[in-house]
């Protein structure tokens, strides 16, 4: 199996998670077809992957589409488990896109098929480090617009019981998905550049983010209190994260990060 | 009736006047202190403070009673020391961190090396307290949830102690090796040289190449014009592809030629870069245009083909998939044992991990040089225990979410 009869197992994958995804939209509750759809898609694209390293005789992480291959299989993966586990529609929905997204850009981009990663990036750790913080920024991404909805019901005098209980749970998820993400990080980086912390203004912006989610958890322990200043934290998190992941390019301290790409 | 300030339960008032304080102490003994940054105690002393840390703390916790006690696990005081630790942080990650001395007010203030900084050494001492007493505080009883509070709280801790006690006993140490010759010297970050116990010899220095890549180069500005003009194209004999307005056939390429009387030929000599010829046609003007095209060495100048007024086609330098050496590590004289190490690839060896980190980027790949770190941590295991104990107890976050009773678990 080679990158030929790559399109077939795309349509099946996109296919599948997308008919589940409208399955499950509809107001009338269907059983098992659903979780059928949802796996099959993940099948599929892991036997693609699967005959794509019989054939090639190696693992195939070498190259970017490869990469993205299992960008798909893992996101769609555990956005499903989280599904199962928290009913969350929209983050079943996030992350079947996203991969459906990985999927497409192969298929759109025969040529990177042989664009390759420089050395640094040839390593295990790789491909876990990124699957996490996408996840992760997409829980915590969500959590702020939740900051909002409730800064919002608030001003129209409406409950926000219901609100902030969600972005609880939705932080703390998002929340564990960073501490993946930084300590993955940290195990890559003492296997690449020889120390698990070098305060690179990637690590130190991302560690900011996990501070200021940090301090949010625990503002939120007596939960009756303190709603607001909540609400507020929740939604200027957002702006750390936005910090971390967007703007350090165009920090002056972050001239010689290893995360920043050109 | 509102409580007094200072009057117990200690709240947010406090707990902020502590931190506040304590900030400002640090940044005062900074001013005032003649040296620059703070050397923590090394082995032997390293390891007794963390015994007598928390033998205090677990100690105090369960002989004293007294509302002092209760406020240092309290979630004020939590907040109090996140929320000041976080502001330096965040001025460390706005401030360049170097290493100049004296001056400005921001290196008096030990803003330009935050982590070796007195205000950055008192708030996370004042953070392990407060951690600490919290871990020891939700340790009972032991039930799922308390030890996954557990493995997240004593996980941090532990992580945040080693890698700040343990610091004082890494050793990081650059090594330029030159093929064939054994060396025995080392140098730190600031360039202090280091006798080792053993020596390092370079057999050979490797690296493996992606095959070179043509673009446009835009004449005005020297850049690849990936953007306006297309990507980025890797060669291979043979291959037809389009620039804009022209086409592109590639007849001949060699991985490694050299020039001659008639163009170029394919050669193993060092320094004979990648080399193809092709022809060029303007779908426009139909002109064709023949010739060679080379990225260049350190010994063949580079060449390219003008195209228009704005437009060149050239061969970018091809980009190191992977690099190693083969290095033979002398334990006495006699004894040695051969080992390779790649980017992402380590070795272990006398309790020394040696990393790749660079070579002579202007020789290539025919360097002779290989620049290697070594590195002696003997606190990693222990800072891994803490990383795996925070691993595990994030999954439990990530199943469990922040629920309290069983009936909660489902959200709509």
């Amino acid at each position: 199996m080679n990158w030929t009869d790559y399109s077939i197992y795309m349509i099946l994958s996109s296919g599948l998670w997308i008919l589940a995804l409208i399955i499950l939209v509809l107001p009338r509750k269907v059983k098992v077809i659903p979780d059928i759809f949802l796996l099959g898609g993940v099948v599929s694209i892991v036997i693609f992957t699967i005959g794509l390293w019989l054939n090639l005789e190696r693992p195939p992480f070498r190259t970017l589409a490869e990469t993205r291959l299992w960008y798909a299989i893992f996101i769609s993966l555990i956005g499903i488990i989280i599904y199962y586990r928290w009913k969350l529609l929209w983050m079943l929905a996030y992350s079947l896109l996203m991969a459906i997204l990985f999927l497409f850009i192969n298929y759109m981009n025969p040529d990177t098929f042989d664009k390759t990663l420089m050395p640094a990036l040839r390593s295990p750790w790789f491909i876990p480090h990124v699957i996490v913080y996408i996840i992760g920024y997409a829980f915590l991404a969500v959590s702020s617009l939740m900051g909002l909805k409730g800064l919002y019901l608030m001003y129209r005098n409406k409950s926000t019981d219901k609100t902030i209980k969600l972005a609880d749970n939705i932080v703390y998820i998002g929340f564990a998905f960073l501490t993946f993400g930084l300590l993955f990080g940290a195990l890559w980086a003492k296997e690449a550049w020889g120390h698990y912390w070098t305060w690179d203004p990637k690590e130190t912006w991302a560690f900011l983010t996990w501070l200021v989610y940090l301090l949010y958890i625990h503002f939120r322990v007596n939960k009756r209190k303190y709603v607001k200043s909540s609400l507020w934290i929740l939604s200027l998190a957002f702006v750390v994260l936005l910090i971390c992941w967007f703007g350090i390019n165009y920090l002056p301290s972050a001239q010689n990060s290893v995360h920043v790409y050109s | 009736m509102r409580r007094r300030f200072w009057e117990y339960p200690w709240g947010y008032r406090e707990s902020f006047t502590i931190g506040i304080v304590l900030l400002f102490l640090g940044f005062f003994i900074e001013l005032v202190s003649p040296v620059d940054a703070i050397y923590l105690p090394r082995w032997p002393f390293n390891f007794i403070l963390i015994l007598v840390l928390i033998a205090y703390i677990y100690i105090s916790y369960r002989m004293v009673k007294h509302p002092f006690m209760k406020w240092l696990s309290s979630v004020p005081a939590a907040i109090s020391s996140i929320s000041l630790f976080t502001i330096l942080v965040l001025l460390l990650g706005f401030i360049p961190q170097t290493d100049e001395s004296g001056g400005s007010l921001l290196v008096d203030l030990g803003l330009t090396h935050v982590t070796r900084s007195w205000p950055y050494i008192l708030l996370s001492f004042y953070l392990l307290i407060i951690l600490g007493y919290t871990t020891v505080r939700r340790s009972f009883p032991l039930n799922l949830k308390n030890f996954a509070f557990f493995l997240n709280h004593a996980g941090l801790w532990i992580v945040i102690v080693a890698a700040s006690l343990g610091s004082s006993d890494l050793r990081r140490l650059n090594m330029t090796l030159q093929e064939n010759q054994a060396v025995f010297r080392a140098y730190d970050g600031e360039g202090r040289a280091y006798q080792l116990p053993f020596a390092i010899k370079l057999l050979d220095f490797h690296i493996k190449e992606y095959p070179p890549s043509i673009g446009l180069v835009d004449k005005n500005t020297g850049q690849f014009a990936i953007d306006e003009m297309g990507q980025l194209i890797a060669v291979e004999k043979g291959l037809n592809t389009e620039f804009g307005q022209w086409e592109i056939n590639i007849d001949e390429y060699y991985e490694s030629g050299f020039p001659d009387s008639t163009g170029y030929t394919e050669s193993e000599r060092v320094g004979a870069p990648p080399v193809v010829h092709m022809r060029v046609r303007n779908t426009i003007t139909d002109e064709i245009k023949a010739g060679w095209l080379t990225s260049g060495s350190f010994i063949v100048p580079n060449k390219f083909m003008h195209l228009s007024d704005r437009w060149a086609i050239a061969m970018r330098v091809p980009a190191p998939m992977e690099y190693s050496s083969e290095i033979r590590f002398f334990t006495s004289m006699k004894e040695y044992e051969d080992i390779t190490i790649k980017v992402n690839k380590p070795a272990k060896i006398n309790g020394w991990t040696l990393y790749q980190t660079g070579y002579d980027e202007r020789m290539g790949k025919w360097s002779q040089v290989s620049i290697v770190e070594i590195v002696k941590d003997p606190w990693l295991p222990v800072v891994y225990v803490g990383i795996f104990m925070m691993l595990l107890g994030s999954l439990y976050l990530v199943w469990m979410g922040r629920t309290t009773k069983k009936t909660e678990n489902e959200l709509d």
